[in-house]
């Protein structure tokens, strides 16, 4: 019974692991490049997953998420400045989610745009304010194994598979190194977006996850994620052996789709459609969720979906102006794949001082006993540390020397 | 309680928990009495938005302003245990802890469906 429970948790895992950001930088950089940035996506996926486990795991045991740590370990004025930067990237991204939603939306029934919007957020709304946070997690997680349609998709297009190897092994394109890193940089903001671990955190203390749960933990974290992954490497492939051969720059949500339904059909198509209707609303919610935890753990505010609505008062309000702030951005009619594309670089920049104090917690054997960092959880937290480090320094410089990606 | 306590590392900003377990603010700041040549005491935990100019310059007045400005003083004496959270003795209301979700609980309760 426990390994069918695990089970799900990880096929909900990998449906969960793809949000707008991972299908705009995945496909693009299929469409650019090839197959040739395949091996930063293994860089990203290795890299979440260590950061996931490192925060479920201090979750488990010390029953602190992320913004707890962040408060103890940087202080007040560094965590207040950690915080209100994190709550701008996290609304952009949420903006940008719930514009995937209302496009998707579109794309399937024909009706206008700006009444999805509205559609999409009155049913945001409705879900996280009825439905558990289990039921939440398992819907849009099993909804958005559709998008395995992009596996059946990437292989019906006969690639390269000498080419898709080679692109596993690190190298730099020397064509055109500043977009190859632009895009690099974009592809590991995906993989690693900061939301991921605020709501990988706190769900584990929403779900009640303690010291005999890190089973649970590692397996969603390393098998979840790991195989969620590979939804990634797919929509690369699509992208490298769809749009690079026949130069289509993918900006929309449709095109994305067409990558499924051109070796597939219709019913591609849909299946495509509906897998990232999931995907992205699943993510809306995430996004959500992660603001109002934020922003309730750094108050100290009573926080979480298993205290009711009117439990955890301050939190319930917190995502509801979330809501409508996200409402009133869409409804400008910003595009959202541009959105995504700000948000997924910009929340790179916020990464260091999100990873830093989960390292920092996981090693202190006041809380963590037994359960603190191995000398691997070390080697590869420290290592991933600097990465980020270095890659948050060049973001910025990136995004503005390729005019966001289009030179 | 272990006899030795890292207060910067080991109290604040550190989650604050009354009698129950419920979550009720963070410790924001400590007051701590005693001359000099005398040894130093912790004689409270600061709580609240009133706190926050101390700890973090023009941005924490900004966050203060917005906050409302209240600030909530616990006897140290009212401490139970220091674990991962600082544990309280009562329950929060007893100190004034948790007031803002308070005041805001029954306006959420009216929506239908708030007790889900």
């Amino acid at each position: 019974m426990k390994i069918f429970q695990i089970a799900l948790g990880i096929l909900a895992a990998i449906g969960g692991f793809v949000d707008i950001g991972d299908l705009v930088f995945n496909v693009s950089a299929g469409a650019t490049f090839g197959y040739e940035l395949l091996w930063v996506v293994v860089v990203g996926v290795v890299g979440i997953i260590v950061y996931s486990e490192m925060c479920g795991r201090v979750a488990a045991i010390s029953q602190k998420a992320v913004f707890d740590a962040v408060r103890e370990r940087v202080g007040f004025s560094a965590g207040l400045t950690t915080l209100i930067a994190a709550q701008i990237v996290n609304l952009m991204t949420l903006a940008a989610e719930v514009g995937g939603l209302a496009i998707c939306l579109r794309l399937l029934s024909g009706l206008p745009y700006r009444w999805l919007i509205v559609v999409a957020i009155v049913v945001i709304g409705l879900v996280v304010w009825t439905v558990s946070f289990d039921w939440i997690e398992r819907i849009f997680g099993y909804g958005g194994l559709c998008l395995l349609v992009f596996a059946v998709a990437a292989v019906k297009l006969h690639p390269d598979w000498g080419a898709v190897a080679h692109g596993f092994v690190p190298h730099i394109n020397t064509n055109d190194p500043v977009l190859y890193l632009y895009f690099a940089v974009g592809l590991l903001g995906a993989a690693m977006t900061p939301y991921e671990v605020y709501f990988y955190s706190s769900g584990a203390i929403e779900e009640g996850w303690k010291a005999k749960d890190l089973s649970i933990n590692r397996a969603n974290a390393m098998i979840g994620y790991g195989l969620g992954g590979i939804l990634s490497f797919t929509l690369m492939i699509t992208g490298g052996a769809l749009f690079l051969a026949e130069g289509i720059e993918p900006e929309t949500l449709g095109t994305i789709a067409m990558g499924a339904q051109v070796p597939l059909g219709t019913a591609g198509l849909i299946l495509a459609l509906v897998g990232i209707l999931f995907a992205v609303g699943g993510a809306s919610i995430d996004t959500l969720f992660a603001g109002a935890y934020n922003l309730a753990q750094f108050m100290g505010w009573e926080w979480g979906r298993y205290r009711s609505n009117a439990g955890a008062p301050r939190f319930t309000l917190t995502w509801l102006v979330l809501l409508v702030l996200a409402l009133g951005i869409v409804m400008t009619g910003v595009d959202p794949v541009m959105l995504t594309e700000y948000a997924v670089i910009f929340s790179v920049v916020a990464l260091p001082l999100t990873y830093l104090p989960i390292l920092l917690v996981a090693n202190d054997k006041a809380y963590m006993g037994t359960h603190a960092n191995g000398r691997l959880a070390n080697i590869l937290g420290i290592a991933y540390f600097v990465l980020i480090l270095a890659v948050s320094l060049s973001a910025i410089p990136l995004m503005i020397l390729t005019n966001v990606g289009q030179a | 309680m272990s006899d030795e306590l890292d207060l910067a590392l080991g109290v604040l900003d550190h989650q604050l928990l009354d009698r129950d377990g419920r979550r009720c603010g963070n410790v924001d700041d400590l007051a701590i009495e005693g001359g000099p040549g005398e040894d130093a005491e912790v004689v409270a935990i600061l709580s609240g938005p009133g706190v926050w100019p101390n700890r973090a310059g023009w941005l924490g007045r900004v966050a203060a302003r917005i906050g409302g400005g209240r600030r909530v003083r616990v006897p140290w004496s009212e401490v139970a245990e220091v674990e991962s959270h600082v544990q309280l003795k009562k329950q929060a209301t007893d100190y004034g802890l948790g007031a803002g979700d308070d005041r805001l609980r029954p306006f959420i309760e009216r929506i239908p469906g708030a007790g889900r």
